[in-house]
């Protein structure tokens, strides 16, 4: 699947986006292996206690997963996921 | 009295009468200040069916009583008018520390009467008022004309002007203060031009007064608190600034693209916030008692764009951006630059190329309406010509100049404009997220997101997550983030400060501040009155329910690609619920029950 990094999220991971290979059915799945991979200054943003962090925005194919199933939405290799930390603007 | 300073400055432009009067507490204490207040006396004092750009019509600078306390983020003030762009009463809401000068001048607001026979400026030291020629100042742009004013006034005076758009009495120009802060929309720098007022100077000796030193101190810390540990207001603005939402929004499919084609622009991230940071950044920069500092202060090298100032904010980086389908960082800062130095609002300028370009694209202008600008999607060099020739006044810029709806007007098709009320609507589409098209058409100063930001909870998920595509609650939400702005704007806080505290925050400041005893539900209430008396000056003014629309585009023209593919608003299922959430009849008339309520029968 395809995996896209915003803001903040760039400079933890040094990346726009990247195809994921490793197997991931779920966000929770795929949000523990990059929280392995990209260490505290990614999951600071992302993950409190486990959960899904306030106002840390995950879309899956451009729907906001606290619309869906939150972590627990499922994923398949051809998803398309952007991962936002907290933001705002207007 | 304490936060405000209790006097008003007023000056006849035609006269030369320079008067000041007492500010009475209650209304202060009902009406707030800035926008609420300069709305109270608009709406007492001139006929709401004046010619905005007639000697009838008054020109407000108004401050809050927050405004030039140490309340964090809270330094801001509203220029209030009939607003010719829309012909309702405008307010346009700037930053910078203009407004905290006017306070320590000793004055909450100052009402503009009249023209001035020839070309002045304002100079105000205190208690001393003068209004001086300003015939070596007209033609300057707003730097030339902020150097000169400084370097003949005092080096720390602080100025609001116009440029050349406002003088030219263009529908879309804007009064700048500080250099580079506007006080935007509404097209409030042509009623400056109209009176032959190039520049208000200000430079204050005098205090703010606080009501209780020890709460208000500790209101502050825990308010600052709030907005510094707050992962929205804490970090991201200052980092990325505003302009870090054109990602999410093209991610969800609700960025307008191609004048309001799509929702969807596939290289957005080029103009995105990030791109910026990473390249024409050179540091944030805050407002006066700003702890978050949203500013970008930029310099592109680009000998084609090549420049240096402030900008862009999310709205103007999309205009010129993906509304235009450009992509090229470069140009969209300089178009930016050149809003800046002749005056012009960056959202209305967007808008109104972006409309520009479809009339060219569908044939419907050429070149020979055009002067031979190619002016079509995807053209940066072109677009930021436009907005050079709109600036000065010059070739098709005349006609760019009187906003988009005029424009299409003048070639038989208003309905390419997209506007509400006929001001330029921002950078979110109304068929990918419901309540903010529900909050465009019933702005009371046209297309407007900040009055109403439903993005918050709608797609940033702040204070908490609401579906976007539903319209269930939408009318609720949206009246509530309506008169809760229109409380803040009027104590002279940012909405962004909002990003961090809420309304019993801000009762506690005001509290504390001023003495009298604001709730959270009475601020609130203090701006539902506000957004009421806003609308009865419109209703006065002629404007009816009919005008509470989208353009029929986003009713009837699905966005083709993206996420949002196949929406449309759901406009005509909301507005009668919305009409009900606020106590108004089927027409859009606030009920004589609702007046009374809001005490304003």
């Amino acid at each position: 699947m395809k995996v896209s990094y915003f803001a903040l999220l760039r400079e933890a991971t040094k990346k726009r986006s990247e195809i994921w290979e490793r197997p991931a059915p779920t966000v929770r799945d795929l949000l523990r292996d990059l929280v392995a991979e990209y260490g505290p200054n990614f999951a600071r943003w992302i993950l409190k206690d486990g959960e899904l962090a306030g106002f840390a925005i995950i879309l899956v194919n451009g729907q906001d997963v606290r619309g869906l199933q939150g972590l627990d939405t499922p994923l398949t290799p051809d998803s398309d996921v952007f991962i936002f930390p907290p933001l705002a603007g207007g | 009295m304490h936060g405000w300073i209790g006097k008003i400055l007023r000056v006849d432009l035609g006269t030369g009468k320079i008067t000041t009067e007492a500010l009475k507490p209650d209304l202060a204490r009902d009406y707030i200040g800035a926008r609420g207040l300069g709305t109270k006396y608009m709406y007492d004092e001139v006929d709401p069916t004046v010619d905005p750009l007639s000697p009838a019509n008054k020109l407000i600078f108004a401050s809050g009583p927050m405004t030039g306390t140490f309340a964090p983020s809270a330094g801001r003030y509203d220029v209030v008018t009939k607003g010719p762009l829309t012909g309702t009463i405008a307010a346009s809401n700037s930053g910078g520390a203009w407004g905290p000068e006017l306070k320590y001048a000793g004055y909450d607001m100052l009402i503009l009467e009249g023209r001035a026979a020839k070309p002045v400026y304002l100079w105000i030291q205190d208690d001393k008022v003068e209004i001086r020629d300003a015939a070596h100042l007209w033609g300057k742009d707003v730097p030339e004309t902020t150097e000169a004013l400084n370097e003949e006034t005092a080096a720390d005076a602080k100025i609001a002007c116009i440029g050349p758009a406002g003088e030219k009495l263009s529908y879309i120009a804007s009064i700048m203060n500080d250099m580079q802060r506007a006080a935007g929309r509404t097209g409030v720098g042509a009623v400056m031009g109209s009176k032959n007022l190039k520049a208000v100077v200000v430079r204050g000796t005098g205090a703010v007064t606080v009501a209780d030193k020890e709460a208000f101190l500790a209101a502050v810390a825990k308010a600052s608190t709030m907005i510094k540990e707050h992962p929205v207001g804490g970090t991201g603005l200052r980092l990325y600034g505003t302009n870090v939402l054109v990602n999410i929004l093209n991610s969800v499919g609700g960025l307008p693209t191609g004048n309001f084609q799509d929702g969807h622009f596939p290289t957005a991230d080029k103009v995105g916030g990030e791109t910026l940071a990473a390249n024409q950044l050179q540091r944030p920069k805050g407002c006066f008692s700003c702890i978050i500092s949203c500013g970008r202060a930029t310099k592109v090298t680009n000998p084609k764009y090549k420049g240096e100032g402030e900008g862009p904010e999310y709205e103007t980086a999309w205009g010129f951006g993906p509304d235009c389908r450009i992509d090229d960082l470069d140009a969209v800062i300089k178009a930016n630059y050149y809003c800046n130095e002749y005056g012009l609002d960056t959202i209305s300028m967007g808008g109104t190329v972006a409309c520009a370009m479809e009339l060219f694209h569908r044939g419907i202008i050429t070149r020979d309406d055009t002067e031979g600008l190619e002016l079509d999607f995807g053209n940066a060099d072109a677009m930021v010509e436009a907005v050079r020739l709109t600036g000065l006044g010059q070739g098709f810029g005349k006609k760019l100049a009187l906003g988009s709806y005029r424009l299409a007007s003048l070639y038989g098709h208003p309905e390419l404009s997209m506007t509400v009320k006929k001001q330029e609507m921002p950078a979110y589409d109304p068929r990918a997220v419901q309540g903010i098209g529900l909050n465009y058409a019933t702005n009371n100063r046209g297309g407007c997101h900040v009055r109403g930001y439903t993005i918050s909870p709608e797609v940033l998920g702040v204070p908490v997550k609401v579906d976007k595509d539903s319209i269930d609650g939408k009318a609720e939400l949206v009246a509530l983030f309506q008169n809760l702005t229109a409380a803040l704007d009027s104590s002279g806080s940012c909405l962004f400060a909002t990003f961090g505290i809420g309304a019993p925050e801000f009762a506690e400041l005001m509290t504390a501040l001023t003495g009298f005893a604001y709730t959270g539900d009475s601020f609130i209430e203090a701006g539902e009155r506000i957004w009421n008396l806003e609308r009865l000056w419109n209703l006065k003014a002629g404007l009816t329910a009919a005008d509470d629309t989208l353009p029929p585009r986003l009713l009837n023209e699905p966005i083709v690609t993206g996420p949002s593919k196949g929406a449309v608003s759901r406009l005509p299922e909301m507005l009668p619920l919305y009409y009900g959430a606020r106590g108004w009849d089927a027409q859009g008339v606030p009920t004589k029950e609702k007046l009374s309520a809001l005490a304003l029968a």
